[in-house]
């Protein structure tokens, strides 16, 4: 089984649909610490208001951490016997984290599609976190490509 | 190209073309092993070098969501002040753990208002691999 069996009926079908508990300012900095972020409008609360976001904001990045409950539906989870790899990530970066903000991730499968390099075929499932905050805005997409090695002569399961 | 002071207007002197200044990461395994806890990426490959070998690999590594906001660290850093509105990241090798990185990144376009640049960012290993290609958009805060 592969990614090319993946039926496209589950392309932009919700999976998975979490809410996470309020952000702290805490948990902010200990992130912006972790990465190595030496900026105080990242790290001081009292710097971060006098700073362009008027204050603490989370450094961008910190969106990978919220990557809902399940990592990917069933329908894929039965295709990943193959294996597959982390091919890379695009993040568009919209409303900022504040503390005090209570985010929900939402997932779906974005696109299915197949490559052809030098090695070969390759296959490509993207899937797609949408995180909003409690007032609705966006706050981020985050897709999230997985890559397969293609076996030859396969078509897509449509 | 020197990194540019929050006082001045970071996005001014930019141009296309322009090259940020090579940053040096070391990643520390104590370094990857603590983002990964940070981010509840607490899987053997990624803190510790005996569960990473019983999977195969050749010791602890780094997960790609951390090469990816090591890139967004640098940008931010070569531009403070601006806010990263995309960024896009490929993972072409793996980013082991021990070694020393460069991140390296340049201007590939400048909007015409002068709100926005594109870059280019790209993370080597001490070989001079590109273990992480990357695309990024910066604004004016």
């Amino acid at each position: 089984m592969a990614f090319a069996d993946i039926p496209r009926s589950v392309l932009g079908q919700e999976y998975d649909r979490l809410s996470y508990p309020e952000v702290t300012a805490e948990e902010l900095i200990h992130y912006a610490r972790k990465l190595g972020v030496t900026d105080p409008i990242y790290l001081d609360e009292e710097a971060a208001r006098r700073g362009p976001n008027h204050g603490l904001v989370a450094f961008p990045t910190y969106v990978v951490k919220l990557r809902g409950g399940k990592m990917m539906p069933p329908e894929v989870v039965k295709e990943m016997s193959r294996g597959g790899f982390d091919a890379g990530k695009d993040i568009e970066f919209h409303a900022p984290i504040r503390p005090g903000d209570t985010l929900t991730a939402r997932s779906t499968i974005f696109d299915i599609y197949e490559k052809t390099g030098r090695t070969g075929s390759m296959w490509f499932v993207v899937f797609r976190t949408t995180i909003e905050n409690q007032r609705g805005e966006l706050v981020a997409n985050v897709d999230s490509r997985i890559m397969q090695r293609g076996r030859s002569g396969e078509e897509p399961n449509r | 190209m020197s990194d540019h002071r929050r006082e001045a207007d970071p996005f001014a002197s930019l141009e296309a073309g322009d090259e940020f200044a090579v940053r040096s990461i070391m990643l520390d395994k104590a370094f990857v092993r603590d983002y990964a806890c940070a981010i509840d990426m607490n899987f053997g490959r990624f803190t510790d070098d005996e569960a990473a070998r019983a999977e195969g690999l050749p010791g602890q590594i780094t997960p790609g969501n951390m090469t990816l906001a090591l890139l967004g660290r640098c940008l931010l850093e070569w531009v403070p002040g601006a806010s990263l509105k995309r960024l896009g990241t490929t993972f072409r090798g793996l980013a082991l753990t021990g070694t020393s990185v460069q991140v390296n990144g340049t201007v590939t376009e400048r909007s015409e208002d002068g709100r926005s640049i594109e870059c280019d960012v790209w993370m080597e290993g001490p070989e001079g691999d590109r273990w992480v290609i990357g695309t990024a958009t910066l604004v004016r805060a």
